[in-house]
């Protein structure tokens, strides 16, 4: 998996790319949110399009995404997620805990 | 259409991607939704990452091995890991939505319409998914 980091209007927008399965992965989105948490951006927008499937682990690091952003007084928000991953949270409930949007703006005004 | 492919992988997530990808080739040849074989494919991807992980221990020199028969648009694709695997049915769905583990077995049963633990002959745990692959139509 790769991040690749933008920020726009004190958003944080993380674009990520590849499979999503835990591992090393869980390492690098856990690091990268907290270098957010330390430069007082709370608010992160995660951007799935590129993201080719998830695994259980995978839905692990965005719980534990979502939970430390949550516990700093952020938000962790999903964007452009594919039918095949958006399959995984109905199945597990997770969509009933995430916000979902599929256009960027709609997503960054979510947070004003 | 039948037969019988059979892959072997290091127990390393980075392979977890080479059963879905043979299964989507598998689903070329056949006519099926996509969403039908993107579901088995999850299910495989969840299958492999529990045998690798619970069963090998993530250990790269021992591997694991996924068989995928096909018959028609009947498809069993069998995992077979070295862990001793566990008792599935004593095995209880946690209802904390937001646990950050324990969702594979969950996921493997959504999306097949059978799931069987146990032992193969050899001594090896396996996990068998079973779908039939529901027709390709023209809203896909």
């Amino acid at each position: 998996m790769k991040i690749k980091e933008r920020k726009r209007d004190g958003v944080a927008i993380l674009e990520m790319s590849g499979k999503l399965m835990g591992g090393p992965d869980a390492e690098a989105f856990d690091e990268t949110l907290k270098t957010l948490i330390h430069e007082g951006c709370r608010n992160v927008i995660v951007n799935m399009e590129r993201v080719r499937w998830v695994n259980s682990t995978g839905l692990g690091i965005l719980i534990s995404g979502y939970t430390t952003l949550k516990k700093s007084g952020g938000e962790l928000k999903l964007l452009k997620v594919s039918d095949r991953i958006e399959n995984i949270f109905i199945v597990s409930k997770l969509f009933t805990v995430f916000e979902s949007f599929q256009e960027e703006d709609e997503a960054v005004m979510s947070f004003s | 259409m039948s037969s019988k492919i059979e892959i072997k992988l290091p127990s390393q997530m980075e392979y977890l991607g080479v059963p879905d990808a043979v299964l989507m080739e598998i689903g070329s040849d056949l006519d099926c939704c996509k969403r039908s074989l993107e579901e088995l494919g999850t299910s495989v991807i969840e299958a492999c990452t529990n045998a690798m992980e619970h069963g090998n221990k993530l250990d790269e020199a021992t591997p694991i091995e996924v068989v995928f028969d096909v018959e028609d648009e009947t498809i069993t694709i069998t995992v077979l890991d070295h862990g001793p695997g566990f008792d599935y049915d004593s095995w209880q769905p946690s209802d904390e939505l937001m646990r950050e583990r324990g969702r594979g077995i969950l996921i493997m049963r959504e999306f097949s319409d059978r799931v069987e633990f146990g032992k193969h002959a050899d001594g090896r745990f396996q996990i068998r998914l079973i779908k039939t692959l529901e027709p390709d139509t023209e809203d896909d």
